[in-house]
């Protein structure tokens, strides 16, 4: 039984995963993900290639916002322009799948430099309006190259062929999702126990002192700010798939709100808690819907007449009563729950 | 010429409604250090009522204008307290993050209550032409600039020589000296939200009176952001002129550059402006105390 946290060395202080039960939990959850197209319908099928795309765009989110504090309220440009570098690529120009994931990375990260490096000298809530204000421009330019993207048109994707597999499939695609969804996860863990991901901590929690214990702000910002866009700009494109139509319509503002929700109801700056608030965002209007139509065919009637604005207005309503109630997130409810489980009746 | 003039005549009216809706986000700021990303849902609301009022009660001019600035107060009010006043002493990213949320369920509360339909709002007035050495201006719009322009000037005196203005501006400086000086920070608060709820929901009503009501309005909110950026977020006046500035550049971009233009010329002006000055033209610089 396990007695206690013993760290002894450095390497035990960053190793990924420090005890043998979340190794074991963490296969039992990778196996029954590796299963679950063969045994969920096409209908829950479908909600799973959802939560894994969201995972892969709130990851890439949470590198900037969670890590390195600093708030973008413009990721859907990012999520869009990776769709439309992938759709561009391979659906207009023909290119191999995996040269479109590629440029679907590159594009948004080198479009972050643009916005990044005005962004280097705001702060707070000036950093949020100009990303604001990026993803707006983004969806104009999109809109007026019309050689390139079809403007208003948008442009069909196709499901991948990669190595002669084919993801035509929901299961196949399902696949493929989960593969990036879990690539990105060990990605972003791996950054946070490196150097740089301490930097980026360190200059959330204080740029000053971080800039003082010789950090370089502007490099660090800039790293932090093209990694987010490289990994929102993956997911952007596997959206793009899955929609099987790249527009402008696809990305509204709402999801980049819908990201920084996930965010915070998961618990800002954790990996862990991205995953468990896109699992909670995503599935939440459906599980209202369960409820509501438990209750009596009636009010699921009136459930369906207004079903986006109460699903939107319990997207609002979750946020505020989190970040009322509990501010760490389902992360910090996790801990929580954990350590009056171990001490309890003690409370520590 | 006459088109340039009717492009800056047009770009001032829509630049005043940015304006009060700027000056709006401001007076919030000014006193609680937050944005209200819900400013554009709070106008949305005040003018939506503004038209329930002239169609069910009387269209009558005054019923209208009372009824939707006392609607604004209680709707500032009402948010403040259930709301606001809660998040006080949580980080201003938590606190911003529920102007979000609040955001989001205002809009859809207005898509549930009234519907997604565009509708005018018709008080007998606003709609008239009035011809200005050749150009033909709506009264509305000329009715607009005007209180922008009286807004501006009865906030300053109002911030310059009242004692609750000067108890805003402590408590906007430093709240917990304001506190011990006396000064409820909570009543200033809620004041600052029933003020900015009014300054904003004038503007909506005047937008929805010159143009029309629809769910999209909310974007007012997005479109009154670059203007006041562009003043500065602590700068009520320069807000105010922010909005002018604003709705003039959009419509030169519009009429000369095409519509597409139009929609992010806003936006690209604070991008070029914040890289010069991080603070706004009129914003005061952030001295950080390390």
């Amino acid at each position: 039984m396990r007695t206690g946290d013993y760290k002894q060395t450095y390497g035990e202080l960053v190793a990924l995963i420090d005890s043998p039960p979340v190794w074991l939990w963490s296969a039992v959850l990778l196996l029954a993900l590796i299963a679950a197209p063969y045994l969920l319908n096409s209908y829950t099928l479908s909600f799973l290639m959802i939560i894994l795309i969201t995972v892969t765009g709130a990851l890439g989110l949470n590198i900037l916002t969670g890590y390195t504090g600093l708030i973008s309220l413009g990721h859907v440009g990012f999520l869009v322009t990776g769709a439309y570098a992938y759709a561009v690529l391979v659906s207009k120009y023909h290119m191999p799948p995996l040269v479109g994931f590629l440029g679907a990375g590159v594009v948004p990260a080198l479009a972050s430099l643009i916005v990044g490096a005005p962004s280097l000298r705001l702060k707070g809530l000036y950093l949020a309006i100009t990303t604001l204000a990026f993803s707006f421009i983004i969806n104009t330019v999109i809109l007026e190259m019309r050689w390139l993207t079809n403007g208003a048109r948008g442009i069909q994707v196709q499901r991948p062929e990669i190595f002669g597999i084919s993801f035509d499939s929901d299961a196949a695609f399902t696949y493929l999702c989960l593969a990036i969804a879990a690539l990105t996860l060990f990605a972003t863990l791996n950054i946070r126990r490196s150097r740089v991901g301490r930097a980026f901590v360190a200059i959330r929690d204080n740029d000053t002192a971080a800039r003082v214990m010789g950090i370089n702000l502007h490099a660090y910002k800039l790293f932090a700010f093209v990694t987010s866009a490289f990994i929102t700009g993956i997911a952007g494109a596997l959206y793009g798939i899955y929609l099987s139509f790249v527009s402008v319509e696809g990305f509204p503002f709402l999801l980049s709100i819908e990201a920084l929700a996930i965010l915070i109801v998961g618990g800002l700056g954790s990996a862990l808690g991205a995953v468990l608030g896109t699992v909670l965002i995503v599935l939440l209007p459906e599980a209202t819907r369960l409820v509501f139509s438990l209750f009596s065919a009636q009010m699921d009637a009136t459930f369906t007449t207004g079903a986006q604005e109460l699903k939107s207005m319990l997207y609002g309503l979750v946020i505020i009563l989190f970040l009322r109630f509990q501010p760490r997130g389902l992360v910090g409810a996790w801990h929580d729950i954990k350590r009056t489980w171990v001490h309890w009746p003690l409370r520590y | 010429m006459q088109y340039l003039v009717q492009l800056l005549i047009s770009g001032l009216a829509i630049g005043a409604i940015y304006g009060l809706i700027a000056m709006g986000f401001a007076v919030i700021y000014k006193s609680t250090g937050l944005v209200n990303f819900a400013q554009g849902e709070m106008t949305m609301i005040t003018a939506y009522i503004a038209w329930t009022i002239s169609t069910t009660v009387s269209g009558n001019v005054f019923v209208v204008a009372i009824g939707a600035i006392l609607a604004a107060v209680l709707l500032g009010l009402i948010i403040e307290r259930l709301v606001m006043r809660p998040m006080l002493g949580e980080p201003v990213f938590a606190t911003v993050m529920v102007t979000i949320g609040l955001a989001v369920i205002l809009r859809s509360a207005i898509n549930f209550i009234w519907d997604a339909y565009p509708h005018g709002l018709d008080i007998g007035m606003g709609r008239g032409i009035v011809h200005l050495g050749g150009i033909g201006v709506r009264t509305g719009q000329l009715a607009v600039i005007a209180t922008l322009l009286l807004l501006l000037a009865a906030i300053w005196a109002f911030f310059r020589y009242s004692k609750v203005g000067v108890a805003m501006r402590a408590v906007a400086a430093d709240d917990r000296t304001a506190l011990l000086m006396g000064i409820s920070a909570t009543r200033v608060h809620a004041l600052a939200w029933a003020a900015s709820s009014v300054i904003a929901g004038i503007g909506g009503v005047f937008f929805a009176l010159s143009y029309d009501l629809s769910p999209a309005m909310f974007q007012l909110g997005l479109k009154a952001f670059p203007a006041t950026i562009l003043g500065g977020l602590d700068a009520v006046l320069g807000s105010g002129l922010g909005g002018l500035l604003i709705g003039i550049t959009e419509n030169l971009a519009g009429g000369y550059l095409g519509s597409g233009m139009k929609e992010v010329a806003g936006f690209a002006m604070i991008i070029v402006v914040l890289m010069v000055r991080p603070f706004g033209i009129f914003g005061e610089r952030d001295i950080e105390r390390v």
